[in-house]
């Protein structure tokens, strides 16, 4: 097996574009977050410390 | 990669992974430390340090039951008894005996010996009856947990000025299963703590679940779109290092690296590169803690368990912030109970663990059904069991072990000695961690290795918003709730 460095492979630099199902993980993955953090805020209000 | 960088210990073939013997040490602690309900005192002879003046008066055995045999042979029978124990976890583990007994003697004495210098009176003593009581007139007040960070710049200094002796140490280097045994102790401390205050200590827990969401959902997708759009990285190494900047370093970065079936130096690169960053943050976060957020302790403590990575630099750095605070609210006038601060750390910390094994099956699955769909070895369901941090599960049984006796049982008044005794060894664990991780450190070597543009994807993603997101969603959850007033 080869042993990467990050020089070695700095001209792999930009060589694999986003693909769609990478953006789609991105897209939903910070959007079921952010949802889900403000209705966890909204609930934690009920919650009594 | 040069070996000299980072000795992560990759496990050998053995009978038992490191995950697991962390649990068996850390159950064999917690049970020896229960038997003191039964009257029977096994743990009292370990040794502790309290701040001094006079060096003859800062070791002592932790119960006056073992009083007679004083500072030096407690520190000796504590030596010798983590010496024993740990030697035949490494032996199980598959590791080098012989090398560990002498790494280990040495680790255990610079580690200790930092604790010792670490409680002089001039840098540990908080309060102005603690200095009047010593008879000094100032103090850099970083409390005896100070220790820590003395540690920790021990382990630097062999590291970046003296490779060779680190190299010789490597075998007993092991923060990992250190922190492991630590957090497995802890879990009958937190729940000793958490027992008197059982709807603060559910508040805590339910608010910790917002710590799951940031550091999955929202810094993991973050973190992954700067390295691949504005880095250039390549998925391979785009999703270790977003692991491990995001979830929770070493562990994550290695999980991740097995589920999208990277090459395994990719993650033992990045996680290089988590060490060292945690050391920054360590040396930081808890005096920026204590600088801003002294009125509002539990944000800080959530707001560590957040923005440190790797189990060992966090967990411990919750203990020294707790350690500040709780002297600065003294110095106010100002009485917390002790254990909050580092409970809320601890519990956002593990929390995050817990997922691991379902984020890495999520990632497993996307790599090789749509990524790297010519991928014959598909993701199973087995993976979330897999890469389980086990650990978790000796926190989780001796958390309850000791909820239940303290409230089923009424036993809070017996359980706390038997707790003490046994928080001792997790203090001398944490003393472990820290000097390991600084021995870790070599930053001169990484820089050589051309780790330039990955550090620069860290300093972005950390300095940019991973600790500030986690700072304003710990205040979201936790500001306005205090730790109980002692008595």
């Amino acid at each position: 097996m080869s042993e990467p460095s990050i020089k070695d492979e700095a001209k792999l630099r930009f060589s694999e574009p986003l693909l769609a199902i990478e953006k789609k993980l991105i897209i939903w993955s910070l959007s079921v977050g952010v949802v889900s953090l403000v209705l966890l805020a909204a609930l934690s209000r009920y919650i009594p410390s | 990669m040069s070996e000299a960088t980072i000795f992560l210990n990759v496990e050998r073939p053995g009978t038992l992974t490191e995950d697991w013997s962390s649990v068996l040490v850390g159950l064999l602690v917690f049970v020896l430390a229960l038997l003191g309900l039964a009257g029977v005192d096994l743990l009292g002879w370990a040794a502790t340090t309290s701040v001094w003046v006079d060096p003859t008066q800062a070791l002592g055995p932790v119960s006056k039951t073992y009083s007679y045999l004083g500072g030096a042979s407690a520190l000796v029978a504590t030596f010798l008894a983590l010496l024993t124990t740990l030697s035949l976890a490494v032996w199980a583990t598959g590791g080098d005996l012989k090398r560990f007994v002498l790494a280990f003697t040495v680790v255990f004495a610079i580690a200790y010996a930092s604790w010792f210098v670490g409680s002089y009176a001039h840098f540990a003593a908080v309060t102005p009856a603690d200095l009047s009581k010593f008879g000094i007139s100032w103090s850099l007040k970083l409390t005896n947990e100070g220790g820590f960070i003395f540690a920790l710049l021990a382990g630097l200094i062999i590291a970046n000025f003296f490779p060779r002796f680190a190299e010789w140490l490597r075998e007993a280097i092991r923060p990992e299963l250190y922190i492991k045994i630590a957090i497995v102790i802890l879990g009958g401390f937190i729940a000793a703590t958490a027992a008197g205050k059982l709807n603060l200590a559910s508040s805590v827990l339910l608010r910790g679940v917002a710590a799951i969401i940031e550091a999955y959902l929202i810094y993991w997708a973050v973190v992954y779109f700067v390295a691949r759009k504005y880095f250039g990285f390549t998925r391979e190494w785009a999703a270790p290092l977003a692991s491990g900047i995001s979830i929770c370093g070493v562990a994550a970065s290695i999980s991740t690296g097995g589920a999208i079936r990277a090459r395994p130096q990719v993650a033992v690169l990045v996680s290089s590169l988590v060490v060292i960053f945690a050391v920054v943050e360590v040396l930081i976060l808890p005096f920026l803690a204590q600088t801003f957020l002294s009125h509002e302790p539990l944000v800080a403590a959530a707001w560590l368990g957040l923005a440190v990575k790797t189990d060992g630099a966090a967990v411990a750095a919750g203990g020294i912030t707790e350690s500040l605070l709780l002297a600065q609210a003294a110095s106010e006038g100002v009485k917390y109970e002790p254990g909050w601060i580092l409970a809320t750390t601890t519990t956002v910390k593990v929390f995050i663990d817990v997922f691991i094994g379902v984020w890495s099956f999520v990632l497993a699955y996307i790599w090789t059904n749509h990524i790297n769909a010519e991928e014959t070895n598909k993701a199973k369901l087995g993976e979330i069991w897999e890469r389980f941090p086990k650990f978790i599960l000796g926190f989780i049984l001796t958390f309850s072990i000791v909820l239940a006796l303290a409230l089923g049982g009424g036993l809070t008044q017996k359980l706390a000695p038997a707790i003490a005794e046994a928080n001792t060894f997790r203090v001398i664990f944490f003393i472990l961690t820290f000097f390991s991780i600084g021995v870790l450190s070599n930053f001169r070597k990484l820089w050589e290795e051309g780790l330039a543009r990955l550090a620069a994807v860290y300093v972005v993603s950390l300095f940019g918003f991973v600790i500030w997101v986690g700072l304003a969603i710990s205040w979201v959850f936790f500001a306005g709730v205090k730790p109980p007033l002692a008595g």
